[in-house]
């Protein structure tokens, strides 16, 4: 005969050894977890891809995470119990985000999550942490107009970015803008903002255009660019499509002391890898850089470089990655070892202050991004950024930027308590 | 405005003698074997980081750098030949996903050797700079003017091979009518392994030359591979003037439109004007006429 | 009432069954969510073994489908979120909408409010694609490695398209935000049963006469002209019929998922639902659930320990089966029990010799 009765009974246990196989290791994974949720360790995520094209970047986020909790244990933890990592690869797929922070916050019952560097990455985790009531810390720079409960924001927003860069270029350099970006919603709202501000500040926009995600022929764009004879390249070019657009730009005979070009993203690790040459007198904006000047920085710089290479370089989204690796620490301490969800987001997080390589920085207490530092920096001869301009205080963070929407704001005093978005309307005169 | 146009012209010479660069070795490969090779843009990947490993670690600039990759690649093809096509002759979809599985395993493998970063990758000194386009005063870089003639020297190097040699011969007889050229005593298998090592080679050359203008990473292969693919399907197999024409009417399409809407647009348009033109012309715009 | 399955495999079909349907009460949520969106893959990669094991036509595109069907669904879902949490983003549009400058729901999108037009509207207007797409094609006898290419620029174009148009579909960053089905026990076991009808409906079409012609297609196209068949009308039909199934199986997707973007579009996925096939082993319908559970099955829990080596090991096994199992894990199994059975029975000598493909002709 063919196949037996003892076959299918072969068969369907198997397919059931195997299914179980699949499902079971969650029953006894949970119960231990739950024990050792009591005794030794604080589980936090991190959740950010190592492989993957958004890697290039995204790796010295959990990088610098790790440091941050390395020097933390070493302090001997947070009341004694020591932070546990559990490391998830997402590998730069948006699913994947979905279905690792879901793993973390349902499977491993992590106290919070450190992550996400991309906005799609982001805004797709974030339904699951607002179902699950968890927390994330996201410590990359956004376009904002978004404050969700769950979520604590540790990188700038436009206002702490741009309300600066754009007058400071229009008086230093010119009032002709021509606005280049990748095809996604980051570069086409900063670019809305950057508009917003010429009008505001007396410049004026040549061009607008936008390249596909990880495009790198930019010869056309740079003729064009060449007839437009703007004042200033701004530019939201990311990932790949940087490295491409530096190079080609000069190697099409465009120095910086023709068409600076201005930017919110390009890092000293893009500079790393399109080579310092091709960056040279270019202008870039954020809250930090490795060039600093303060110990605090010299000592994070020295810690990173020393754990993980003297050929690494550190930048502004790694930085707010370490510093809120310590405030999740430090809320988790003010709570006396609670991480209960709503304890950390309406008591232990908000307020928190920190000394960091930037310098003091403040987690505003209402709602839920961070006070940081502006500064301007051109690139040098050695990839790293000179500053030639900085605030003189640290700026308050706007999650609904005034020129685009003044009728906007971002609240939790003032929004019902359970709510899931601290968005509010208010009359400004 | 007409200044600019004639720029975008040149430009987009440039654009062709890329792509043709990148298509050549394709086009030899499957005009002959059938074989679409899911991996070639990742042949132009380890090219890339051929050069990237001559500059690093032998201190040996990008003229060393593109022999070097013709023989790793031509190397790693004769492998993959050796070691998966011949294991699946005949059978052109098998090859298709076996070599997928060659590309991820390359992606991957460089990956884990390299780390994810972006590299760098310097164009030669010589190269450096721009020179003025005579006729008007716009700069055009050295080096894509070097990448003209690359791509001229290896269209007439490849042309030299097929039409003025006894292997081209050969190359070609199993090209027109394999089961004819076997009965005629050529050894096809031995032709085969010749040209997909020449391809392969051919490909890694790309990855060198391109490695300073673009970006050095494992993943950057795929939109180089869709590229060759295009160019292959547009301009027909078996012929080489069939490559040149699908590489000159995509690379100036692209670049004109670029230049008069946006990249994206170019993009969308040049696809589907490909698209278009297979329901014409199912085999490609130039083919070979087949007993 | 005839199953088309001989006793002994539906004990076995059965079996499983009942496995995945208590799957929920010892697994746990994270799990259960994991299964049913392997469950929507599964009845993508059926529905690419009928077209490509069947049939014989390799499409590299066919995510599309999936994704099109996913869209329509989150479309909806996204719509009614926003209408009925004005709140969220400010006014009662969806959060890119507003972001790309608009003022309202565009009106040829106001219909796609009730999920009960736009689902079905997804699968017919995702059929309806196929058709047009299998008609320009298989009519002008593109096939093969060509059609491969065609259908890979295809995707390509529609990912590019679907990134574009943020304004009606989110973008890059797609379609996020909407609610979701996840941790819903009842919607698992919809997606369940959506699955196992889907099986039940393949074995028809593949068991039938119709089913046979298919076969002969793969097997050799040109033959089949020859005997009367007119090709191209057999290729529309099915490759029709799985692009429906895609797009059923996409809005469940979505609707679980809780979010959707280009990704489950384009291309990647499209070469990864013809990797499960390939090694579950195309031809065999049952092939599509052994190869998509086990690649994802293993790929959720090795990466969560071996993320760094994961895809180097997928692109080894893939090129090893590929090369020794040409059928698949349930195609070599299945292979090897006939003919025991044949041997047994001394219909087959001992020996075996190589196993022969439609594209072993010698002129391509």
């Amino acid at each position: 005969m063919e196949l037996t009765r003892r076959d299918v009974v072969k068969g369907a246990l198997a397919a059931s050894a195997g299914a179980a196989a699949f499902g079971v290791p969650h029953i006894f994974v949970r119960r231990l977890t739950q024990a050792n949720a009591q005794d030794k360790t604080i589980k936090v995520g991190i959740l950010h891809s190592l492989s993957g094209t958004i890697a290039i970047i995204e790796r010295s986020l959990h990088n610098a995470e790790l440091l941050a909790i390395d020097e933390i244990n070493a302090k001997g933890g947070v009341l004694g119990k020591k932070i546990e990592a559990i490391i998830e690869d997402p590998k730069s797929e948006v699913r994947f985000f979905k279905e690792k922070a879901e793993k973390l916050i349902l499977k491993d019952k992590v106290a919070a999550v450190l992550g996400c560097y991309t906005s799609a990455s982001r805004q797709s985790v974030l339904p699951v942490f607002e179902k699950y009531n968890s927390v994330l810390l996201y410590p990359t720079l956004y376009e904002a107009q978004e404050c969700s409960y769950n979520c604590f924001y540790t990188g700038a927003v436009p206002n702490q970015q741009l309300s600066d860069f754009v007058p400071w270029l229009i008086k230093n350099v010119g009032p002709k803008f021509y606005l280049i970006g990748s095809n996604y919603i980051y570069p086409k709202e900063t670019n809305r903002e950057v508009k917003a501000y010429l009008a505001k500040y007396g410049g004026q926009t040549v061009a607008e255009e936008y390249a596909p995600l990880g495009s790198t022929e930019f010869s056309t764009t740079i003729n064009k660019i060449k007839s437009a004879k703007p004042n200033v390249v701004f530019s939201d070019l990311v990932g790949d499509s940087i490295v491409a657009f530096y190079k080609q730009y000069r190697q099409f005979g465009i120095t910086a002391k023709d068409i600076p070009i201005g930017t919110p993203i390009t890092t000293e690790e893009e500079i790393k890898a399109m080579g310092p040459e091709n960056a040279i007198g270019h202008y870039t904006s954020f809250n930090y850089f490795q060039s600093l000047k303060n110990p605090v920085n010299e000592r994070f710089v020295k810690a990173f470089k020393g754990k993980y290479g003297q050929d690494k370089v550190t930048n502004a989204v790694m930085e707010a990655a370490y510093f809120q690796t310590y405030f999740l620490a430090q809320a988790i301490e003010k709570l006396k070892g609670n991480t209960d969800p709503d304890g950390l987001i309406q008591e232990g997080l908000p307020g928190q202050q920190f000394q960091a390589p930037q310098g003091k920085v403040k987690i505003d207490p209402v709602n839920h991004h961070t006070w940081l530092w502006a500064r301007i920096g051109r690139a040098n001869t050695d990839g790293q950024f000179d500053v030639v301009d900085e605030s003189k205080d640290w700026i308050r963070p706007d999650p609904w930027t005034r020129v685009l929407y003044p009728d906007k704001d971002c609240d939790f005093s003032k929004v019902p308590k359970g709510s899931k978005s601290g968005t509010i309307t208010v009359k400004r005169s | 405005m007409a200044e600019a146009l004639f720029a975008q012209f040149l430009t987009g010479f440039s654009i062709v003698a890329i792509l043709l660069i990148i298509s050549l070795g394709l086009a030899v490969i499957f005009g002959v074997m059938r074989v679409i090779n899911m991996a070639h843009g990742d042949f132009i990947m380890v090219g890339a980081y051929v050069a990237f490993v001559m500059q690093e670690y032998f201190k040996l600039n990008l003229f060393w750098g593109i022999p070097a990759a013709f023989f790793v690649l031509a190397a790693i093809g004769m492998t993959v030949e050796w070691g998966l096509i011949r294991q699946l002759y005949g059978r052109p979809l098998e090859t298709l996903l076996a070599t997928w599985g060659v590309s991820v395993v390359l992606q991957q493998g460089i990956r884990l050797i390299f780390g994810p970063e972006l590299r760098y990758v310097r164009a030669p000194q010589l190269l450096d700079g721009d020179f003025a386009v005579p006729g008007s005063n716009l700069p055009f870089p050295y080096f894509r003017m070097f990448i003209i003639v690359l791509a001229l020297g290896l269209l007439s190097l490849t042309y030299w091979i097929l039409y003025r040699t006894d292997l081209g011969m050969r190359v070609r007889a199993v090209n027109q009518n394999r089961p004819m050229a076997e009965v005629l005593g050529i050894d096809t298998r031995r032709v085969d392994r010749f040209v997909f090592a020449f391809g392969s080679g051919l490909a890694g050359v790309a990855g060198t030359i391109l490695a300073p203008i673009k970006t050095v990473s494992p993943g950057m292969g795929f939109p180089y591979a869709v590229d060759s693919y295009m160019v292959i399907v547009l301009g027909g197999v078996g012929r080489l003037v069939g490559t040149v024409a699908g590489a000159s009417v995509i690379g100036e399409a692209e670049t004109v439109l670029a230049f008069l809407y946006n990249n994206v647009i170019a993009k969308l348009l040049v696809f589907t004007l490909i698209v278009i033109v297979i329901r014409v012309f199912p085999q490609g715009l130039f083919t070979l006429q087949r007993r | 009432m005839s199953i088309g399955l001989p006793r002994r495999y539906l004990a076995l079909a059965v079996a499983v069954i009942g496995v995945l349907f208590f799957f929920p009460f010892y697994a746990g949520d994270f799990r259960m969510n994991q299964l049913g969106l392997f469950l929507c893959f599964v009845m993508f990669a059926l529905s690419l073994d009928l077209i490509w094991g069947f049939t014989g036509i390799l499409s590299l595109g066919n995510a599309v489908y999936f994704g099109g069907g996913a869209y329509f669904v989150a479309l909806s879902l996204k719509l009614k979120y926003a209408a009925t949490n004005p709140a969220r983003y400010g006014s009662g549009i969806p959060d890119f909408m507003e972001w790309n400058g608009l003022t309202a729901v565009p009106t040829w999108m106001l219909p796609l409010e009730s999920i009960w037009f736009a689902a079905p509207a997804g699968v017919l207007a995702m059929g309806f694609l196929a058709f047009v797409f299998g008609f320009i094609t298989f009519k002008r006898h593109i096939y093969g490695v060509y059609c491969a290419v065609i259908t890979l620029a295809e995707s390509l174009i529609f990912e590019e398209l679907i990134i574009e148009k943020q304004a009606y579909t989110g973008g890059f960053n797609g379609i996020t935000d909407y609610g979701s089905y996840s941790s819903n026990t009842n919607f698992y076991w919809v997606i369940l049963a959506v699955t196992v009808l889907f099986f039940w409906l393949a074995r028809r079409i593949t068991t039938s006469h119709f089913g046979m012609i298919l076969q002969s297609i793969r097997e050799n196209e040109l033959r089949s002209e020859f005997f009367g068949f007119e090709v191209a009308n057999y290729k529309i039909f099915v490759f029709t019929v799985a692009a429906m199934m895609s797009a059923v199986a996409g809005g469940l997707y979505a609707a679980l998922n809780g979010i959707i973007s280009h990704q489950e579009i384009g291309p990647l996925l499209s070469v990864e639902g013809v990797i499960w096939v390939a090694v579950g082993g195309r031809g065999t319908l049952i092939g599509a659930f052994v190869g998509t559970i086990l690649i994802k099955g293993a790929e959720s829990l090795l990466s969560e320990q071996f993320a760094w080596m994961w895809g180097l090991l997928v692109g080894l096994i893939f090129i090893l089966v590929i090369v020794l199992m040409p059928d698949g894990i349930v195609g070599t199994l299945l292979r090897r029990a006939r003919r025991r059975r044949a041997i047994a029975a001394g219909r087959a000598p001992a020996y075996e010799p190589r196993a022969v493909s439609a594209e072993d002709t010698p002129t391509a």
